[in-house]
C-alpha cells in the first residue's frame, strides 16, 4: 500500500515532465549497457576496443532481432516460449532449402520466413480466439516444432542437413562495409523500423492501448484479436529470421542452437525496461538490453568464469533488475 | 424470505453507548484523484450510521480505510478508544469490524458452503477439514439468518446477484462483528431482501452494536438510521440525527436542485427514429424494444444488475445477440463487433461506466487516449499524422474544459476523476456519433464536473443526437431524461415520461413486484 | 450446533450432478487417459499378441512417477494463479547433488533422500520469497531461477555422471511389485490432506481472487512462500525418482520437465486463471502424456518425433478444454 503512495508521490514530484518512466527505463538500459563497456575495458584494456565492440555487438544482434518479435508479444502482455526451436528450425530449413547456392538462397528466406510467420499464425490463433494462455500454447508450438525439426532432418543426420548457408546470405550477415558487419546495418534497420511502428503508426498506438487495457481497446473499436495474431505471427517471423542469421554467421545449422535465446531474449526485453505485463517499454529497450546482456557474458568469459557461472550470473542479473523496476504496484 | 429470530444464533450482549470507531484528519489519494480531505467520522454503539453522499464523495473509501483494506495517507483511527494502524483487514476483523463491501469479496470458483465456511471450516479429531460437512453446516447457517432457495453446492460464480449479496452479508455476520459497515448493502437487493437484512440490522442494535451503511436509496436512510453523516467531495460535512430529503441534496451536492439539473429541450415531434431495436435477446437482455430519436435521452433505470449492462453492450455489439432486430437510421444493421458499432449509418457510441478497467488506457498519454477511436481519421496509409492529430485533440481538450499541460506527454492516470472522464467523453466525441450510449458516466466524479456533463448532454441533443442513459444515481435518472424504461430480468417492465418521473416513481416502479429470490 | 434433520434443504442438482458439472475439466481428464491407454493396450495387443503383463504396466508407472511427482507441483503452483519455469533447474539440482554423494547403505541412501528433498524445499523457499515479498511476476522470477539452479547442477556435476546405488532402485523403481502404484497412492493421500487444511483452502481462495482472499483474513503473502516450498519439495521427489530410474545424474536432463509438466497440468483440466481443478487430474494429465512414448513405438512412429506429439495432445487437450468448458457453461 505504501509503495502505491510513494510511486504516486514520485510521480508528483517529477522534475523535467517529458522524462516519463518510460524513457527512463530506456536510458537506464543505455547507461547499464555503456557501464558494463567501460568497466570493462578496466578490467581488460582492450575490452572497449572498436573491434572488441563490434564483435560484441554483431553477437548481441542475434538476441536483438529474437527480442524484436519478444517485445512485440510482451507489449500486449503476452510471451513466445515457441522461439527456441522456431529459430532452430529456421536455421536448419534455410541452409536444406537453399543447398548452400546463392540461386536458392531469395526463395529459402523467404521460404523460411514464412515458415516462423506459420507458427506465430497458430500461437496467435489460439491465443486470440480460443483464450488459451500464451505459456501453453507457446511452450506447445514448441514442442511441435522441435518434434517436427528432429523428425524431418532424421535428428539433423539427412543429406542437405551439412549444407552451409549461401555465401550471399553469409556476405550479408559477416561481410563488412566501411568496417561494420552487415548484421550490423540489418539490426540498426530492424531498430528503425520497430522504432517507426510503434512510436509513429495506428499499428504501434494500437498495440499499446491493448497492452495496457484489451477491454477498453475492444470497446474502442480496436480489432485486439487482429493485432494479437499479427504480433505473434511477426514473434514467429523475427525468431526465423535470426534462425537465418545465426546459419549464416557460423556457416552451418546445428541442434540445440536456439536453446540459449529464449532465455536471453526475454531477458533483453525485462532488462530493457519493457513490462511484462505489457504496455510499457519500447524497443530501444530490448536493444539496450541485449547489448548489456552480451557485453555482461562476453566480460564474464574473459574473466574465465565457467559455463555455470554464466548461467547463476544471467540468472542473478534478470533477478536485480526485476526488483530494481518490476515490482507490481498494488501489494498483497 | 422468513423473518427468524436471529437471537438463536447471536447471544445477547449489553447494549453499549460508547464511541465505536472514530477516524480524523483521514486523507487518501489515488493516482491524482482525492477521494478524501482531511475528513472525520464517528460513530457509537447501540446506533445505526447512515453515511450518506453522491458517487465519490469518499464513502466508499472511509469504510475501505476503517476496515483496514486501505491504508490511509494521513490521519488516524481509533477504534473502541484506541488508536490504531490496522495492517490488515484480519487485525480489523480481530478488533471486531466487519465489513460487507460494495464489490464482492465472495469467491467465485468456491462453492456457497466453502465461502460461508472460509477460515472456520469443521475441523476433525485430526484437525482436518471435513468437506463432507461442509453443505449441512452451511444450510444450518443459512436456515439461521432465515435465508432459504441456496443450494450450498452451488458454485458461488453461478449465482444471481442479490442472492451472492444476501451470501456476503450473512458470511459477515457469521463473525459477530462488534461495529458493522455495510457499504451499498441494498443496491443488488430485492423489497423483501432489504426487509431481511433490515430486520436483522434492527436486532444488533438493540444488542447495542454498531452498524454503519451507506445507500443511494432515502427512504432506506429514513427508515433505519438514527444518525446520519453527510460527506461531498472527500470532505466531512456534517452529523445530524434529523434531516428531511431536500437539505439533505443540498448538503450532498452544495446546491439546490434547481441549479444542480439544466433543463431539457424537448425533442422534435417529427423528428428521425435514430435507433429502433425490435425484441432484442442475448444473455441477461430479453426481448427488449424501444425507439429513440434524434434530440431524446432516452433513459433505463432499474434496480441494480437487471440487465442494464447487458443490454447497453449487446446494443454496441461487443456481445452478440441472440436473436431480434437493430435498426440505425431507419436502416436495419447487423453489428458483429464495436468497431461496426461506431462505423455504422449514424455512428454508435459507448462511454463506460468503468473508467478504469473499460475506458481509459491509465499509463498511456491524453493524447493517445483521445485519439484512439479516430486514429484511421487522422492518419494516412498506417502512419499517424501528428500535426492533424495534436491538432484535434487540442480542440476537444478546450472544448471539455480538460486540464492539461501536456497532452503528448501528461499520463491519463495522473488526471483528477472528472478530467479521466471528460477525456473518455472526448474520445467518443471526436468520433462524431449521432448515438451515444451512456452507461453510469457520472460516477465518481465530482459536482462540478457532472454539472458540466448535464450540460453537454444538453448540447449534444440540441445538436440532434440521440441518446440512451443509465445512470446508478436515480435523482440524477429523473432529472436528465425524457422517457425512463424500467428493467427487470433483463426485460422492459415499465416505461415513465415526462412529468410523471421523479425519483419515488422510479425507486417504486423497480421494486414493484420484483421478485425475491 | 447439533445437526437437526427437520430443516428443509434446497438443492438445485443432485450431488452428483453438482460434481459432473464443477468438476467437468477432471473428467475430460480421466477421460483423455482412458482413450490414451485404450489406443496404447490395443496397439499393445496387435503387436505382442497378448496384454501388458504386471512388469510392463510396473515399468510405465515407474517412467511416470518423475513427472507425476513435478506435475503434482505445478499444479499448486497454477491454482495460485503462478507458473514455475524453474522445475528444471531444481530436478537438476537434486539429481546432481544426490548422485555425486549417496552411497549403497540404508542411512546414506535415507539421508540423501532426505537432503534432496529438502534442496527443492529450499530453491522453493528462494522462488516462494521473490514472488510474494519482491512482488514480482512468477514467470519471470522463476525463468531466472531456472537459470541459476541449472548452472548450479552444472557446478556440481558438470558432465553426466555420478552414481546412484543400485539398492535404490530396488526401493524406488522396482518393476517386480506395485511399488510405483504405492507411491502415486501416497501422493494423493498427500493431497487429499492438503485439500483439507487451512493451507489447501488459502491456495484455492489466492487463486481465485487474491484482493478477496485478503479481504476474508486469509495470510496470502506466507501462504504464497508455502505453495512454492511445497511445489519444490515435490520436483525433488520426482527427481529421486527419476535418479532412481536412470542411476546417474545430468544435470541437462530435465529441460523437457518444464513442457511436460505444464502440459500434464493443462491435461489435467487445472484452470490457468488459477483456483479452479484438482491435481489428481494432473495426476492423470501425466500418466497420459507419459504413454505417449510408448504409444509412438507400438504405433512404429520415429521416437524424434516424440516432443511434436506431445505438444499437439496439448494442444488438443487445451481446444478440447475449451469446449468442453464452453458446454458446461451453457448447461449451468
Amino acid at each position: 500500500m505504501s509503495v502505491a503512495t510513494a510511486a504516486a508521490k514520485e510521480r508528483i514530484r517529477r522534475v523535467p515532465e517529458s522524462l516519463t518512466p518510460n524513457r527512463l527505463r530506456t536510458i537506464v538500459a543505455f547507461v547499464a549497457a555503456i557501464a558494463v563497456f567501460v568497466i570493462g575495458d578496466i578490467l581488460h584494456p582492450g575490452f572497449g576496443s572498436a573491434e572488441s565492440v563490434k564483435a560484441i555487438l554483431l553477437t548481441a544482434s542475434f538476441v536483438g532481432f529474437v527480442a524484436a518479435g519478444q517485445t512485440f508479444v510482451v507489449l500486449v502482455g503476452g510471451i513466445d516460449l515457441s522461439v527456441p526451436w522456431v529459430l532452430n528450425a529456421a536455421a536448419i530449413l534455410v541452409v536444406t532449402t537453399s543447398l548452400g547456392q546463392d540461386g536458392r538462397a531469395a526463395w529459402a528466406v523467404l521460404l523460411t520466413l514464412a515458415m516462423g510467420l506459420g507458427f506465430g499464425l497458430v500461437n496467435g490463433l489460439a491465443v486470440a480466439f480460443l483464450a488459451v494462455p500464451a505459456v501453453v500454447i507457446t511452450l506447445a508450438m514448441n514442442g511441435i516444432a522441435q518434434g517436427l525439426t528432429l523428425g524431418l532432418s532424421q535428428g539433423l543426420t539427412c543429406s542437405s542437413c551439412a549444407s552451409y548457408a549461401p555465401p550471399v546470405v553469409r556476405d550479408a550477415v559477416t561481410g563488412e562495409a566501411l568496417g561494420i558487419p552487415g548484421g550490423l546495418f540489418l539490426w540498426l534497420g530492424i531498430v528503425l523500423l520497430m522504432t517507426f511502428v510503434l512510436g509513429y503508426t495506428t499499428f504501434g498506438r494500437r498495440v499499446y492501448a491493448i497492452g495496457n487495457n484489451s477491454e477498453a481497446s475492444f470497446l474502442a473499436g480496436v480489432n485486439v484479436r487482429l493485432v494479437t495474431v499479427v504480433l505473434y505471427m511477426l514473434s514467429g517471423m523475427f525468431a526465423a529470421f535470426a534462425g537465418i542469421t545465426l546459419a549464416a554467421y557460423g556457416g552451418q545449422a546445428s541442434l540445440g542452437m536456439g536453446d540459449p535465446y529464449l532465455f536471453q531474449s526475454i531477458a533483453a526485453v525485462v532488462i530493457g525496461g519493457v513490462s511484462i505485463l505489457g504496455g510499457r517499454g519500447n524497443y530501444l529497450g530490448s536493444t539496450a538490453g541485449s547489448v548489456t546482456l552480451v557485453a555482461l557474458v562476453t566480460l564474464l568469459l574473459a574473466e574465465n568464469m565457467p559455463d555455470w557461472g554464466r548461467d547463476v550470473v544471467y540468472g542473478g542479473v534478470i533477478l536485480v533488475i526485476l526488483l530494481l523496476y518490476g515490482r507490481e504496484k498494488t501489494a498483497v | 424470505m422468513t423473518e427468524r429470530p436471529v437471537q438463536t444464533i447471536l447471544d445477547g450482549t449489553e447494549p453499549r453507548t460508547s464511541r465505536a470507531i472514530e477516524a480524523s484528519g483521514v486523507s487518501k489519494h489515488f493516482g491524482g484523484v482525492q477521494a478524501l480531505r482531511s475528513a472525520s467520522f464517528s460513530a457509537d454503539f447501540g446506533e445505526v450510521h447512515a453515511l450518506v453522499g453522491e458517487n465519490g464523495a469518499g464513502k466508499s473509501t472511509m469504510i475501505k480505510i476503517l476496515s483496514a483494506v486501505l491504508a490511509p495517507d494521513e490521519g488516524t483511527v481509533r477504534v473502541k478508544g484506541d488508536e490504531v494502524s490496522l495492517a490488515s483487514p484480519l487485525e480489523a476483523r480481530r478488533l471486531g469490524v466487519g465489513t460487507v463491501f460494495q464489490e464482492l469479496t465472495l469467491l467465485p470458483w468456491m462453492t456457497v458452503a466453502e465461502n460461508l465456511l472460509l477460515g472456520n471450516e469443521p475441523l476433525s479429531r485430526t484437525r482436518l477439514i471435513r468437506r463432507r460437512q461442509l453443505p449441512a453446516r452451511a444450510d444450518e447457517i443459512l436456515a439461521g439468518y432465515g435465508v432459504e432457495g441456496i443450494d450450498p453446492l452451488e458454485l458461488v460464480a453461478s449465482l444471481p446477484l442479490a442472492q451472492r449479496q444476501t451470501i456476503e452479508i450473512v458470511r459477515t455476520l457469521l463473525r459477530d462483528p462488534e461495529i458493522l459497515f455495510l457499504d451499498e448493502p441494498t443496491s443488488a437487493l430485492g423489497e423483501r431482501e432489504v426487509e431481511w437484512l433490515f430486520g436483522l440490522v434492527r436486532d444488533l442494535r438493540e444488542r447495542g452494536r454498531c452498524i454503519i451503511f451507506t445507500s443511494h436509496r432515502w427512504g432506506e436512510v429514513v427508515n433505519i438510521a438514527d444518525r446520519i453523516t453527510v460527506f461531498r467531495n472527500g470532505e466531512f460535512v456534517t452529523t445530524r440525527e434529523h434531516m428531511d430529503e431536500a437539505e439533505a441534496v443540498t448538503l450532498m451536492t452544495g446546491r439546490t436542485i434547481e441549479r444542480m439539473y439544466p433543463e431539457l429541450p424537448r425533442p422534435a415531434q417529427d423528428a428521425e427514429v435514430a435507433l429502433d431495436v425490435r425484441d432484442l435477446r442475448g444473455a441477461r437482455v430479453d426481448g427488449v424494444s424501444f425507439q429513440v430519436r434524434r434530440g431524446e435521452i432516452l433513459g433505463v433505470g432499474g434496480l441494480a444488475g437487471q440487465g442494464q449492462r447487458d443490454l447497453f453492450m449487446t446494443l454496441f455489439a461487443a456481445r452478440r445477440p441472440s436473436g431480434g432486430e437493430i435498426s440505425v437510421g431507419g436502416k436495419r444493421v447487423r453489428l458483429r463487433n464495436p468497431h461496426d458499432a461506431i462505423d455504422a449509418r449514424l455512428g454508435i457510441a459507448l462511454v463506460p461506466e468503468d473508467r478504469k478497467s473499460e475506458g481509459l488506457m491509465l499509463p498511456l498519454s491524453v493524447r493517445d487516449n483521445l485519439s484512439l477511436v479516430v486514429l484511421s481519421r487522422v492518419s494516412a496509409g498506417g502512419i499517424v499524422r501528428r500535426l492533424l492529430e495534436n491538432r484535434m485533440v487540442w480542440r476537444m481538450v478546450e472544448r471539455l474544459q480538460i486540464r492539461t499541460r501536456r497532452v503528448a506527454v501528461q499520463e491519463v492516470g495522473t488526471l483528477s476523476g472528472g478530467n479521466q472522464q471528460k477525456v473518455l467523453i472526448g474520445r467518443w466525441l471526436l468520433a462524431e456519433p449521432d448515438i451515444m450510449l451512456l452507461y453510469d458516466i457520472t460516477r465518481g466524479v465530482d459536482v462540478g464536473t457532472k454539472h458540466d456533463i448535464y450540460q453537454l448532454m444538453v448540447d449534444l441533443i440540441r445538436e440532434g443526437k440521440a441518446l440512451l442513459f443509465y445512470s446508478s444515481d436515480t435523482e440524477e435518472m429523473a432529472h436528465v431524461c425524457h422517457r425512463v424504461l424500467i428493467m427487470r430480468e433483463g426485460r422492459i417492465a415499465g416505461e415513465l415520461a415526462g412529468d410523471e418521473i421523479d425519483a419515488e416513481r422510479l425507486v417504486a416502479a423497480a421494486l414493484k413486484e420484483h421478485a425475491a429470490v | 450446533m447439533p445437526p437437526s434433520e427437520t430443516q428443509p434443504r434446497f438443492r438445485s442438482r443432485s450431488r452428483w450432478g453438482h460434481f459432473s458439472v464443477q468438476q467437468a475439466p477432471l473428467l475430460l481428464s480421466f477421460a483423455i487417459l482412458a482413450g490414451t491407454f485404450g489406443v496404447y493396450v490395443g496397439l499393445f495387443v496387435a503387436n505382442q499378441h497378448h496384454f501388458l503383463t504386471p512388469f510392463e504396466g510396473q515399468s510405465i508407472v515407474n517412467t511416470a512417477l518423475p513427472l507425476v511427482f513435478a506435475a503434482v507441483g505445478q499444479s499448486i503452483v497454477v491454482l495460485t494463479r503462478g507458473i514455475d519455469l524453474s522445475v528444471g533447474g531444481v530436478m537438476a539440482l537434486t539429481n546432481t547433488i544426490v548422485a555425486s554423494n549417496m552411497h549403497a547403505s540404508t542411512g546414506s541412501m535415507v539421508a540423501w533422500s532426505l537432503i534432496g528433498l529438502v534442496i527443492g524445499a529450499g530453491a522453493g523457499l528462494v522462488n516462494g520469497c521473490l514472488i510474494a515479498f519482491g512482488r514480482l511476476q512468477p514467470i519471470l522470477v522463476t525463468l531466472a531461477t531456472l537459470s541459476i539452479y541449472t548452472g548450479l547442477a552444472i557446478k556440481v556435476l558438470p558432465e553426466p555422471g555420478g552414481a546412484i546405488p543400485v539398492e535404490y532402485t530396488k526401493y524406488m523403481a522396482n518393476v517386480n511389485g506395485p511399488w510405483g502404484l504405492i507411491y502415486v497412492a501416497g501422493l494423493l493421500l498427500v493431497w487429499f490432506v492438503f485439500r483439507r487444511t487451512p493451507f489447501g483452502v488459502a491456495v484455492y481462495a489466492i487463486g481465485n481472487d487474491q484482493a478477496a482472499a485478503r479481504a476474508s483474513g486469509i495470510k496470502v503473502r506466507p501462504a504464497k512462500v508455502g505453495v512454492y516450498v511445497f511445489a519444490g519439495t515435490l520436483y525433488s521427489a520426482g527427481a529421486l525418482f527419476f535418479s532412481a530410474t536412470t542411476l546417474g545424474g545430468d544435470a541437462t536432463a530435465f529441460d523437457p520437465f518444464i513442457l511436460t509438466s505444464i502440459a500434464a497440468v493443462v491435461l489435467g483440466g487445472i484452470s490457468f486463471f488459477g483456483g479452479r481443478g484438482s491435481a489428481v487430474g494432473a495426476v492423470a494429465g501425466a500418466f497420459a502424456l507419459t504413454l505417449v512414448t510408448p504409444l509412438l513405438f507400438q504405433a512404429n512412429v520415429n521416437q524424434l518425433y516424440t516432443d511434436a506429439f506431445q505438444g499437439l495432445f496439448l494442444v488438443l487437450a487445451v481446444v478440447l478444454a475449451g469446449l468442453v468448458g464452453r458446454l458446461v457453461s451453457a448447461r449451468a
